[in-house]
């Protein structure tokens, strides 16, 4: 079932709940709370999902309507049923017991927003009702945002906290206090009812939107430059898998050796295609491999002439040259020496785990001018880690 | 066009109480100011830009205010005022938008109405937007200037990166288009004009705009293969023995194999040659790979080559209809042809944009790699 039809499902039945209560009880605050319900059920199928950080669903803004519109017991209620029904008809995760742990976490996150909004709003009656309203909606705002990030910490087993896309926390916090404070108004003032949550929903959705295309169009740059860097072995030129090996591996070594992400990002574009200009020189026709300088340059003026790819062709044109005592303060060539390191052990050990150890010592054996022994170093805790290394 | 009908609806509702027409004119006045076009003191654009959304307001004014009164009117009243204005904003602003562009385009009136009103109608729900943070401000005062700001400017950032990202995808297929012509001086331009005629085809079609946009991508790196066919081989003047014409093919499965390896292009990856020939246009079967395999081949037909000259467009256009429903697809065939023919364009031998020089001249007709080894019978073409 298409994702909008499954939308359309959850937003039918909470008008067709809201309808019926409506009918049989004009009047009532249950119609609108029922209309809430099924944005909130439809709202965890919209998620921002800024690159590298957990996705975030939009039913947390109308969670905080819902803390605003009515007491705690009503709303864990409410709350209650338009999560099952989104439970049943969310796509992923597709395993139950994870459907169901996400069915938690986001109980937990809307009931979170409920209490907070209540206690903070009961908490600050000193204040001037503007403010006490202002304050209660951003801590509800802000209270489903750490659930779900205390909930990723447990899932992921870590004490890391996101640092990555919070502007999508803060696009949803801002939209949140808007649709509440639109719904009800302020001091009886530029009350909405529930047009004010739909109308503040369209810069929210605005945001989806350009997240979804950045996330697919971010996807697809990975994928064009990880089809390229698969040019040379479809074209039997590499082993199979070099350039991926090769990538991970020099992305494990600058982690160790306190790389930047963005510093590691352009080191795996440029594990990724370093064999690309192999494919752009002229086959030596005595049979010989071509000159891995050549490929080197070529490569490198490729990727130069086009701004994201240039800082990985200044890597791959480092990695041909030969190694300085001054690596550590050349950051193009420091990257140069590890890419150029990765890729020769990638070779020497054919790809195998079993080969590790004696290609390692290969490395290690090479003339002194020939590689930096502080990357070399790097490499030796990394295939430490991975098990490579036979215990000592 | 989007800020400027947000900031008009909110001061439609702001000023509405008093009917401040001062209010609305000065709101108007303000929304057309650009800051490029005063850098480059562009004052007649500046005075243009600025009457026009100044008229704007003052109509959407009058409808709004018009149908909404001055106070104690319904939401879904205020609702269906703002959207009436927010259509009087567009009519007026595209009408009035489109006389100098067309005047200066050359383009006809209506047409250039059409367009600009597509351009500007993404901009219309900010008119909801605008009457929302009208009647927030209403009861919040100047804190929903934040509240307003931030998720807008988070939106139009990640949108921005959405299109930075897009350009350098853009710039990476194009760089290793380069580096593939680089290698084989013959196909200069190919790839970029087998992405063209497989637009006409789409046009014809009726492609939307995703679709006609994955269909461009297939098609520029529809030889994307040929980065793992030594130069040697793509530049020999005359006939390649049977295992240097199998190391040339090889080109065909690579192309594939990366394209399959790219969600995006994955589905309109397929075999051009069999299943595509026959591939139904009503959406049953994917059909780009059919289009691109009529473009690749018409191009290939009306280019110069290593191993022979161009053919002219008539000959071209023959042996695509001689393959019609065979080794091409007949839909794709006719539909070329009819967008050629009616766009007046001529391609092919006398009509070549590019001049070669050769050490040794190619034939005038041979054998080749864009499925044309049965065009020609071998005596005439293996001349080497």
């Amino acid at each position: 079932m298409k994702r909008w039809v499954r939308l359309l499902i959850l937003l039918a039945g909470g008008g067709a709940v809201a309808l019926g209560a409506e009918l049989s009880d004009p009047g009532t605050p249950w119609a609108a709370l029922a209309l809430i319900g099924g944005a909130i059920a439809a709202g965890e199928l919209i998620e921002l999902r800024p690159p590298l950080r957990a996705a975030i669903p939009i039913s947390f803004a109308y969670e905080v309507v819902l803390a605003r519109r009515t007491d705690v017991s009503d709303a864990a209620l409410v709350l209650l049923v338009a999560l099952l029904a989104s439970l049943l008809l969310r796509a992923e995760p597709i395993a139950l017991e994870r459907r169901l742990l996400l069915f938690l976490e986001r109980l937990a996150a809307g009931l979170a927003a409920v209490l907070v909004f209540h206690g903070m709003f009961d908490a600050l009656t000193s204040l001037s009702s503007r403010v006490q309203v202002l304050l209660a909606l951003l801590a509800a705002a802000v209270a489903p945002l750490i659930v779900a990030e205390i909930a990723r910490m447990l899932r992921e087993r870590t004490l890391a906290i996101t640092r990555h896309g919070r502007s999508a926390d803060l696009a949803l916090v801002t939209s949140a206090m808007l649709m509440a404070v639109s719904d009800q108004g302020v001091n009886g003032k530029g009350a909405m009812g529930l047009w004010g949550p739909v109308v503040f929903t369209i810069p929210l959705l605005a945001a989806w939107y350009s997240y979804e295309h950045l996330d697919e169009i971010r996807r697809t740059y990975s994928q064009t430059i990880r089809a390229l860097g698969a040019a040379p072995e479809l074209g039997g030129m590499v082993r199979d898998g070099h350039a991926e090996r090769v990538a991970a591996l020099t992305v494990a070594m600058a982690h160790e050796l306190g790389f930047s992400r963005s510093e590691m990002e352009h080191l795996e574009t440029a594990a990724l295609l370093h064999h690309l200009g192999q494919v752009c020189i002229d086959e030596p026709e005595d049979g010989r491999p071509p000159d891995g300088a050549a490929i080197a340059h070529s490569g490198a003026e490729i990727l130069r002439s086009t701004e994201l790819l240039a800082p990985a062709g200044d890597i791959i044109a480092a990695e041909a040259l030969p190694y300085r005592d001054d690596a550590r303060a050349r950051p193009g060539v420091m990257s140069g020496q590890i890419l150029k390191i990765a890729s020769a052990f990638d070779e020497l050990s054919e790809g195998r785990n079993d080969r590790g150890e004696a290609a390692l010592e290969a490395l290690y054996s090479a003339p002194a001018y020939l590689y930096d022994e502080h990357v070399l170093g790097a490499l030796e805790i990394v295939l430490d880690r991975r098990g490579v290394l036979s215990p000592t | 066009m989007s800020a400027n009908v947000l900031n008009a609806m909110v001061a439609l509702v702001v000023f509405r109480a008093s009917s401040f027409y001062l209010g609305v004119v000065v709101v108007g006045l303000c929304g057309g100011l650009e800051f490029a076009q005063i850098r480059r003191r562009e004052w007649q654009k500046v005075a243009f830009n600025s009457s026009l959304d100044c008229i704007t307001c003052i109509v959407a004014a009058l409808v709004f205010w018009g149908i909404a009164g001055n106070s104690g009117t319904p939401v879904a009243v205020l609702i269906g005022a703002a959207a009436l204005a927010g259509v009087a904003d567009l009519l007026v602003n595209s009408s009035v938008l489109s006389l100098p562009i067309s005047i200066t385009s050359g383009q006809s009136y209506r047409s250039t109405v059409f367009q600009v009103t597509k351009f500007h109608v993404s901009a219309y729900p900010y008119v909801f937007l605008g009457l929302g943070v009208g009647l927030t401000y209403l009861g919040l005062g100047l804190f929903i200037i934040p509240m307003i700001i931030v998720p807008v400017v988070i939106a139009r950032q990640a949108f921005a990166s959405y299109l930075e990202l897009k350009a350098a995808q853009e710039n990476t297929i194009e760089t290793l288009i380069r580096a593939l012509e680089a290698k084989d001086k013959y196909t200069a331009g190919h790839a970029q004009r087998v992405a063209t005629f497989s637009a006409y085809i789409a046009e014809e079609f009726a492609f939307g705009p995703s679709r006609s946009e994955r269909l461009r991508y297939a098609a520029l790196m529809h030889d994307i293969g040929k980065l793992v066919v030594p130069n040697q081989l793509l530049n020999k003047p005359g006939r390649l023995t049977e295992a240097e014409f199998g190391r040339v093919r090889l080109h065909e499965t690579v192309s594939v194999e990366l394209l399959r390896r790219i969600d995006f292009l994955a589905p309109v990856a397929g075999d051009t040659t069999t299943e595509a020939a026959t591939a139904a246009v009503d959406g049953s079967v994917l059909v780009e790979p059919a289009i691109i395999h009529v473009a690749d081949a018409f191009d290939a037909m009306t280019s110069t080559r290593s191993y022979r000259k161009a053919l002219s467009q008539e000959t071209a256009f023959e042996e695509l209809r001689k393959g019609s429903g065979t080794q091409f697809n007949s839909a794709c065939v006719d539909a070329l042809i009819g967008a050629i023919l009616r766009r007046g364009e001529a391609y092919g031998a006398g009509h070549e944009v590019d001049d070669h020089e050769w050490a040794v001249a190619p034939p005038e007709a041979g054998t080749g790699s864009a499925g044309l080894g049965h065009l020609v019978p071998e005596e005439q073409g293996a001349k080497p």
